[in-house]
């Protein structure tokens, strides 16, 4: 009986959804066929503002006749960008981009434009109840801009501090993704046996649940249990001059937090750059390397003149993407330290801004926070495209 | 300048025999243009000759030096490839200084070679360009004058003029014979153009399945082809090749396949009474099947219908049918009949072929 009501409820979702998108389709038509009658505007005005108040209040379980104005406002806004800018081009297209449009306008605009909302308000701890109670949040301006730059979204650590440990962070990261990730694709490139095995074992960590994948790599490094104390201890044991040069096992969670999760993130990251510049690298015509060869380039020159530049073009991408991945890292580092009595010592941006957000409660803080982040890095972002773009020009 | 030998090359890619036993004297500043068919192991060659290939058996001799073990960089060879090969992002005068770049040759040095090669070829104008901004002939020019600069012994062109057109291929075709006389060097070249081999070549070497059927002049391959294959490679339209029977009546030896019956003058086959009975293939290109003009000294006409006509402008292709025998001639144009008429030929003795049906050696002088 459980069975049937869930298989119930399922498909009266999938009708709602479906119901939805017809409701969508509806009105989108109506615009694309209309837009040039008398009557579409006075028809548009009447029906859709109060069709959809009716649909707002169904949901909402109340009412409220200001909603009512902005759907007018917001129509009267629509109806005329197709009046006067669309004019009924490209109907099909639109028509059938419309519900994920919309889907995506709920699960991005919507959340983007609440955020920069919240960034000037004071939404936090104390607030929250009469945000509940009354709907309102006190109005703060600037101020929590100027909060971000000025106190720490933590205990002790600041903004600034935060920044170039996260810049550190990245840039070591994504290096070592880079270099790993080249020398593996170099070697898997040549002619080996049991290729296929190789790369199907290097791409495990990628291919796993980054949750487990870290927390695994976290019990390695456990100071009593983890493999790699384990081994050091192993190590000291067989060859005992080793400890006079210092080797020794180390307190890698408390003593040496950030390194520890470079090091497991750095694992994790290696094989998406090999994936990517192994194909790459299979891209480049064999031709120019019988060439190089007759031009008299030895290993490291066709390295450097012949393969590093034509493989740059899909390396530029995927440093992006990894910049921004490593930048937003917060899964890594979370796992690793910051669950309950973790440390400040490996946090960056993004982590600082979740347990700002939601060990110290302070909202409106770390929306703004985030705008702040969300600038950096779109501004590297923008510097990056820049460069292949020039890259491109060159070819 | 230098002399290229290969002495009885074999290469096999695993289990597959590619060539078997090449042998090919190559001397100093020689034009050898290599021919034949798709896949019968012409690049394979090339490409073991500048070392970019293993050799599976036998050995190169560069300048009587063997070179099997050595770089390619060090056999002072140049090659320019079937699809160029020019780096994609390097300007033309990158590419074409790359070589001397790597070997650290000074500035000057590789700015007035690069300026030498780029003049031979009318390059100049190009030297900033990316090879992507360059048409079809000019890329292959770059990818000579990248060739040029660093003063090869010996210059290996692959296929170098297949991606042109018509018009631009005759144009290199020209280029190419400009440049050999003036850089007086050994050239291998690989085609399977016919004309390019016919005018270009010193030498031919014409290569199936990974042997050497035949090296000759461009005029003694025509003229005298070695073997079945050779005679229906070269030339174009193809040889007529009619294979039958041989027969001795009295002192005369005749040749017939059911349709045809020729006599076999001396001169072709001496010794007539040896071949009594030998199974052949007769072979006899178009433009020596003369129809029409049956009056002078012809003593065996032959008698068919006119199939189809092809007017080439100066030239007119006749497809005729003899019995079941099909034949080929190429006459001076007009040829005034229509379709479905009567013609009688007959063959220009002089120049005419006799192979072993067996060994499909040539057997007349
Ligand atoms: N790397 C390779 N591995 C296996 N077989 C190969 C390889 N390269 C060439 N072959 C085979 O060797 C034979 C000769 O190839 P090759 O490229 O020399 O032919 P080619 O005479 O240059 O033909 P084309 O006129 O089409 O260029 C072909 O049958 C080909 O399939
Ligand atoms: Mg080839």
């Amino acid at each position: 009986m459980e069975i049937l009501r869930s298989i119930y409820e399922v498909a009266g979702f999938i009708v709602l959804i479906a119901l939805g998108v017809g409701a969508l389709e509806a009105y989108f038509y109506y615009h694309f066929r209309y837009y040039d009658r008398p009557w579409f505007f006075p028809v548009a005005l009447a029906a859709f503002p109060i069709g959809a108040l009716v649909a707002a209040s169904a949901i909402a379980g109340s009412y409220e006749f200001s909603l009512w104005f902005y759907f007018l406002l917001a129509e009267a806004l629509i109806a005329a960008a197709f009046r006067y800018v669309v004019k009924g081009r490209h109907t099909v297209p639109y028509l059938l981009l419309a519900p994920a449009f919309v889907g995506l306008a709920l699960l991005l605009v919507y959340p983007f434009a609440f955020e920069v909302y919240l960034s000037f308000h004071d939404l936090k701890l104390n607030t929250i109840m009469m945000w509940k109670n009354t709907g309102r949040i006190p109005f703060a301006g600037l101020s929590q801009y100027v909060k971000v730059f000025t106190t720490s979204p933590l205990s002790e650590v600041t903004f600034w501090a935060l920044l170039g440990r996260t810049l550190l962070w990245t840039f070591s990261n994504v290096f070592f993704h880079v270099l790993g990730g080249f020398a593996l694709a170099l070697l898997l490139n040549n002619a080996i046996r049991f290729k296929g095995a190789y790369r199907t074992l290097l791409v495990i960590p990628w291919a796993m649940p980054q949750v487990v994948a870290v927390l695994a790599m976290r019990g390695e490094f456990h100071s009593q249990n983890g493999f790699v104390n384990i081994a050091i201890t192993k190590l000291l044991a067989a060859f005992p001059f080793l400890a006079s040069l210092g080797v020794a096992p180390v307190q890698w969670l408390s003593d040496y937090p950030l390194l520890t999760c470079t090091i497991v993130n750095i694992w994790l990251g290696i094989p998406f750059m090999m994936v990517v510049i192994l194909g790459g690298l299979q891209s480049i015509s064999s031709s120019y390397y019988d060439a190089a060869d007759i031009d008299g380039a030895s290993y490291l020159q066709k390295l450097r003149f012949i393969t590093v530049p034509l493989i740059k073009p899909v390396l530029m991408p995927a440093v992006t993407l990894g910049t921004v991945w490593t930048f937003n890292n917060i899964n890594v580092i979370y796992l690793v330290t910051g669950q309950a009595g973790g440390t400040e010592q490996a946090d960056i941006l993004v982590s600082a801004l979740y347990k700002a957000a939601f060990t110290y409660n302070r909202y409106s803080y770390s929306a703004a926070f985030a705008i702040v982040v969300f600038a950096l890095l779109f501004f590297i972002s923008v510097t990056y495209l820049h460069g292949f773009d020039a890259a491109k020009e060159e070819r | 300048m230098a002399s290229v030998q290969f002495n009885g090359i074999v290469k096999k890619f695993k289990d597959n025999l590619v060539l078997n036993g090449v042998d090919v004297d190559i001397k100093d500043h020689e034009f050898v243009v290599i021919v034949g068919p798709s896949g019968c192991g012409k690049t394979t060659l090339l490409r073991m000759l500048a070392g970019l290939e293993e050799i599976t058996g036998g050995e190169i001799l560069i300048d009587g030096l063997r070179v099997n073990e050595l770089h390619p960089s060090k056999r002072q060879i140049a090659m320019v490839f079937q699809d160029y090969a020019l780096y994609p992002h390097m300007t033309v005068e990158q590419n074409m200084s790359f070589a001397l770049r790597l070997r650290k040759t000074d500035k000057a040095e590789i700015d007035a070679r690069v300026g030498e090669a780029a003049s031979i070829l009318q390059l100049q104008p190009f030297l900033q360009r990316m090879p992507k901004q360059l048409s079809g002939g000019q890329r292959q020019r770059v990818a000579i004058g990248r060739a040029i600069v660093r003063k090869p012994k010996v210059f290996l062109f692959d296929e170098p003029l297949s991606n042109l057109d018509a018009k631009l291929r005759e144009e290199m075709r020209v280029e190419i014979a400009k440049l050999y006389q003036r850089l007086n060097a050994t050239i291998i070249y690989v085609t399977h153009d016919q004309v390019e081999a016919m005018t270009l070549a010193g030498r031919i070497v014409i290569m199936n399945k990974g042997i050497v059927q035949q090296v000759g002049s461009p005029i003694e391959v025509y003229r005298k082809p070695a073997n079945l294959f050779v005679a229906g490679f070269i030339g174009s339209p193809t040889m007529n090749l009619l294979s039958g029977k041989l027969s001795l009546q009295g002192e005369d030896l005749f040749f017939s396949n059911g349709d045809i019956r020729i006599s076999i003058p001396p001169y072709l086959l001496h010794d007539a009474k040896k071949h009594d009975g030998r199974e052949v293939t007769v072979g006899v290109r178009p433009d020596d099947v003369l129809v029409g003009r049956t009056g002078e000294k012809c003593s065996d006409k032959v008698e068919g219908v006119l199939e189809v006509c092809e007017l080439l402008g100066h030239r007119e292709n006749l497809y005729i049918k003899a019995g079941n025998t099909r034949l080929l001639a190429t006459v001076e144009a007009f040829f005034d009949r229509s379709p479905g008429a009567a013609v009688s030929l007959c063959f220009n003795y002089k120049n005419m072929h006799v192979f072993d049906k067996a060994t499909e050696k040539r057997i007349s002088e």
